[in-house]
C-alpha cells in the first residue's frame, strides 16, 4: 500500500471517529432542543384573560380588581358574538328547509367551538372546568379560532384522506350568523386580551380536569417522594456494602460471588424490577394494600443500589493509601479509621454517585408502573407515603402523551412535564459533574 | 493519666473486642449480602409467578406460535412475534450503537486532545442521564411524525424504536469500550508506532484486537440496555404483535416483551394467578434469564482476558 493511501486511510479513520462524537453531540441537541424550547412554553406564554380568571377563581392568585375589570371589558367585546349566535338560533326556522338541514349540524359545531374559545355564553351552565373557561393560551386560542372560522371536511377521492377547508363566512352567507366570523377574526384580541405571562405556578399547582388547566405540582411532588425514599433506602446499604468490599475483605470466593450479584442486579431490566416489586413487596410482603410510594421507593432502591455501591467503592478507592496508613500508625482501629478518615475523605465522591443515582431514580418509569404510579389524583402527604399511590412525572408523561383523550390539545403540558423532568435530572447530573471536578482538583492537591 | 487508653488489654477485654469486631464484620457482610439476596429473591419471585403459566399452557404455544390474544375467549398466548419484535428492535439498536460507539471510543481515547475529551465526556454522561421516558416522548412526538411525513406507513415502528434505543445504548458502549481501549496500554501503541504504522493501522490491527474482549463486553452491555428498555419501545414501536413481512422490514410496527409487560399488566393486575397475569411474568423470566446469560458471558470474557493478559 502506498504511503499516500495509508495517510488517506488514517485521515478517514480519524474522521469516522470525529463523526461519531459529533453525531452524539448533535443528537443531544436534537433531543434536548425541542424539549426545552417547547417545554419553556408551559411556563412562559401569551396568556389570555381566561388564564388570569382561572388562576384567581381556582387558586386565589392575581389582582382581583384588575381581573374583574378585564373580564368586564372582554365580556363587552364578546357580547355581540354571543348575540349573533342566539339571533341565528331564533331565526333558523326562517331558512329554506334544504339550507337549514345543511347548516344545523354545522351550527352545533360552531357553537361548541365558540364556547371552547371564549368560555360559556353568559348564563350557560358549566359542569367541567373545561367548559367553564375559554382558551387560556393564545396559541391554543388561535388554533380554536381557525376551527371556528373554517369548516374542515375530508376528501377521500385520492385514497388517502386530505383535509378540505371551507370558510364558514361563505357557508353562512346571507344568514344571521355571517357577521360572526369577521367579528371573531378581527376582535379576538379584545375578547381574550392576551398578554405575555410567566406561569411559575405550573411547577407547583395541581391540575384541573385531567391537565387541561393548572400545573404539574402533584407529579413533581410524587417524583420527589419516590426519589428521596429510594435514596434513603439505597444509600446506607450501598455505602456500607462499598466499605465492606473495599476495607474489610480480600478478594475471595464469597466476595467474588457478591460482586457478581451486584453486577447481575445492575443488569436486570427495569421492567423486571417492576414485576418483582409487585410480586414481592405488594403481593407477598404486603407492605401496602396496593400501589404505594413505599413499594415504589423500595423497588427503585434496589434498582439504584448497584450504582450507589460502585460509585462509593470508586470514591473510597480514590482516597490516598497514605491517609489510611497514617491513621493506623496513630493507633486508630480499623473501624475508627473508616469512620473518621476514609469516609470523610471519600464523601464528595460518594455524594457524586448518590446525586447521579438520584437522577436515575427520578427518571425511571418502568419500575413504578405496577408499584407506585397512578395517572390522576393528588400527591400523598408525609403520613400517607406508606399506603397511598402517587402521580409521578415519568409515568404521567407517558400517560398524558399516549392515553389522554385529548393528547393533542395539551401538548404544552406534555412538553412542560418532560422539560421539567429532564431539567431536574440534568441539574442533578451537572451538580455531580461539578462536584467531581472539585474532588479531582482537591485530590491533585 | 486520665484519658490515656490502656495499652495492655486483659484477656476478657481482648475477647470482648474481638467479638465486637467479628459482630461488626458480620453486620457489614449481612448488609452487603442484601444485593445477593435481592438477586435471589428476584429470580424466585419472578419464577414463582411465571410457573403457573407454563404449568397450565405448556411451552409449545408460548414459544412457537404467534397468536397473541390474551383477552379473547379462548385466549391465545403465542409470544413468538413478541420475541421476534424484541430481537428485531434490539438488533437494530445494536447496529446503530456498536459501530458508532466503538468509533467514538477510539476517537475519544486516541484521537482527540485531552482538553476536548474533557468536554465530550460530560456530553456522553448527559446523554446517558436523560430519562428513557423523555426519549420515548421525543420518538413519539417528534420522530414519528417525521417518519410519517417521509413515506413510512406508520411513524411508530421498529426503525423508530431501534434508532432511539441505539442512541440510548451509545453512552454505555462508548464508556465501556473506551475503558477497554485505555486498558490496552501505551506499550502496544508505542511499539506499533515505532514499527511505522499509522494511527489507523495501530488502532485497527493492534489496539482493537488487544481490547476485543472489552469491546465485546461493551456490545453485550449495550444490547442488554436496549433489550431491557421499556418506555421507548412502548411509545415508539407501534405495539403490533406481528412478525414483519419480510422479516427485515423495520418500517413496520412491532411489539416487544418489555412493552407487552408494561401495557398488559394494567388489565391483568387484579387477577393474580390467572394466566394473563402469569404470562407476563413468564416474559419477565425470559428477559431476566437472558440478561443473566449476557452478564455471565460478559464476566467470562473479561475474566478470560484477564487470565490471558496475566499469562502473557
Amino acid at each position: 500500500m502506498g504511503l499516500r493511501t495509508r495517510r488517506l486511510l488514517d485521515r478517514a479513520f480519524a474522521a469516522a471517529g470525529l463523526f461519531a462524537v459529533g453525531l452524539m453531540a448533535v443528537v443531544l441537541l436534537l433531543v434536548l432542543g425541542p424539549i426545552f424550547a417547547r417545554g419553556a412554553g408551559a411556563y412562559v406564554f401569551r396568556g389570555t384573560i381566561e388564564h388570569r380568571r382561572f388562576l384567581l377563581e381556582q387558586f386565589g392568585r392575581g389582582d382581583a380588581a384588575r381581573v374583574a375589570a378585564e373580564t368586564a371589558a372582554a365580556a363587552a367585546a364578546r357580547a355581540p358574538a354571543f348575540a349573533l349566535l342566539s339571533r341565528f338560533e331564533e331565526t333558523r326556522d326562517d331558512l329554506p328547509p334544504a339550507r337549514r338541514r345543511e347548516l344545523l349540524a354545522d351550527f352545533r359545531e360552531v357553537r361548541k367551538g365558540v364556547s371552547e374559545l371564549l368560555g360559556p355564553a353568559p348564563g350557560a351552565p358549566a359542569l367541567l372546568p373545561r367548559n367553564a373557561y375559554g382558551q387560556t393560551r393564545w396559541d391554543r386560542a388561535r388554533v380554536k379560532l381557525d376551527r371556528v372560522l373554517r369548516r374542515q371536511t375530508w376528501d377521500y377521492s385520492g385514497g388517502v384522506g386530505r383535509p378540505v377547508h371551507t370558510p364558514r363566512e361563505e357557508l353562512y352567507a346571507g344568514t344571521a350568523l355571517a357577521p360572526l366570523f369577521p367579528l371573531l377574526r378581527d376582535g379576538i384580541e379584545a375578547m381574550l386580551l392576551p398578554r405575555t405571562t410567566f406561569y411559575a405556578g405550573f411547577l407547583t399547582d395541581r391540575s384541573l380536569d385531567a391537565h387541561f388547566f393548572g400545573g404539574i405540582g402533584p407529579e413533581v411532588l410524587g417524583t420527589v417522594w419516590l426519589t428521596l425514599g429510594a435514596m434513603l433506602l439505597a444509600v446506607p446499604f450501598g455505602v456500607i456494602a462499598a466499605i465492606y468490599f473495599q476495607e474489610y475483605t480480600r478478594e475471595g470466593r464469597v466476595v467474588l460471588f457478591l460482586r457478581s450479584c451486584v453486577s447481575t442486579l445492575a443488569g436486570v431490566p427495569s421492567i423486571v424490577f417492576g414485576l418483582f416489586g409487585l410480586a414481592f413487596f405488594i403481593n407477598t410482603l404486603h407492605v401496602s394494600p396496593g400501589k404505594s410510594v413505599l413499594a415504589g421507593a423500595l423497588t427503585l432502591a434496589l434498582l439504584v443500589l448497584p450504582t450507589v455501591i460502585r460509585a462509593s467503592e470508586e470514591a473510597i478507592r480514590a482516597v490516598p493509601q497514605a491517609y489510611k496508613e497514617a491513621a493506623l500508625a496513630l493507633g486508630a482501629g480499623r473501624w475508627h479509621t473508616v469512620l473518621t478518615v476514609i469516609l470523610p475523605a471519600a464523601l464528595p465522591g460518594i455524594l457524586t454517585g448518590i446525586v447521579i443515582s438520584m437522577g436515575r431514580a427520578a427518571g425511571e418509569t418502568a419500575p413504578i408502573i405496577f408499584t407506585a404510579a397512578v395517572s390522576v389524583g393528588a400527591a400523598p402527604g408525609l403520613l400517607e407515603l406508606f399506603d397511598r399511590s402517587t402521580p409521578a412525572l415519568p409515568w404521567n408523561i407517558y400517560n398524558i402523551a399516549t392515553e389522554h383523550a385529548a393528547a393533542d390539545e395539551i401538548r404544552h403540558v406534555q412538553y412542560g412535564m418532560v422539560a421539567t423532568l429532564v431539567a431536574i435530572v440534568l441539574a442533578l447530573n451537572l451538580a455531580a459533574i461539578v462536584l467531581r471536578a472539585r474532588v479531582a482538583r482537591k485530590l491533585r492537591g | 493519666m486520665a484519658g490515656l487508653r490502656q495499652l495492655v488489654l486483659t484477656a476478657a477485654e481482648r475477647r470482648r473486642r474481638r467479638t465486637l469486631a467479628a459482630a461488626g464484620r458480620g453486620l457489614l457482610f449481612g448488609v452487603t449480602a442484601v444485593a445477593a439476596v435481592a438477586v435471589l429473591l428476584i429470580i424466585v419471585f419472578i419464577a414463582r409467578d411465571a410457573l403457573p403459566f407454563f404449568r397450565l399452557r405448556g411451552f409449545a404455544e408460548f414459544f412457537t406460535t404467534s397468536g397473541w390474544y390474551p383477552s379473547r375467549e379462548p385466549a391465545q398466548f403465542g409470544a413468538l412475534a413478541i420475541f421476534a419484535g424484541s430481537a428485531l428492535v434490539t438488533a437494530g439498536a445494536a447496529l446503530v450503537a456498536v459501530p458508532l460507539g466503538v468509533a467514538a471510543a477510539t476517537c475519544l481515547s486516541d484521537v482527540l486532545p485531552f482538553g476536548v475529551r474533557q468536554v465530550v465526556k460530560p456530553v456522553i454522561e448527559i446523554l446517558a442521564a436523560i430519562p428513557s421516558v423523555a426519549f420515548g416522548f421525543f420518538a413519539l412526538i417528534v420522530l414519528a411524525p417525521w417518519f410519517q411525513a417521509h413515506g413510512a406507513a406508520t411513524g411508530t415502528n421498529a426503525l423508530n424504536a431501534a434508532i432511539i434505543l441505539g442512541i440510548m445504548a451509545l453512552p454505555t458502549v462508548v464508556s465501556v469500550s473506551e475503558d477497554a481501549l485505555q486498558a490496552a496500554g501505551r506499550e502496544l501503541r508505542e511499539g506499533s508506532y515505532a514499527l511505522g504504522a499509522t494511527r489507523a493501522e495501530t488502532m485497527l490491527r493492534v489496539v482493537l484486537p488487544a481490547a476485543s474482549s472489552g469491546i465485546w463486553a461493551a456490545a453485550l452491555l449495550g444490547i442488554m440496555r436496549a433489550l431491557g428498555e421499556t418506555m421507548v419501545v412502548l411509545m415508539a414501536s407501534g405495539n403490533a404483535a406481528q412478525i414483519p413481512h419480510p422479516w427485515y422490514d423495520l418500517t413496520q410496527p412491532v411489539r416487544t416483551l418489555t412493552a407487552t409487560i408494561a401495557s398488559d399488566m394494567g388489565e391483568a393486575e387484579h387477577v393474580t394467578g390467572a394466566e394473563r397475569y402469569a404470562v407476563l411474568f413468564a416474559m419477565g423470566l425470559c428477559l431476566l434469564l437472558f440478561s443473566f446469560a449476557c452478564n455471565l458471558l460478559g464476566e467470562r470474557i473479561v475474566a478470560r482476558e484477564r487470565r490471558r493478559l496475566r499469562g502473557a
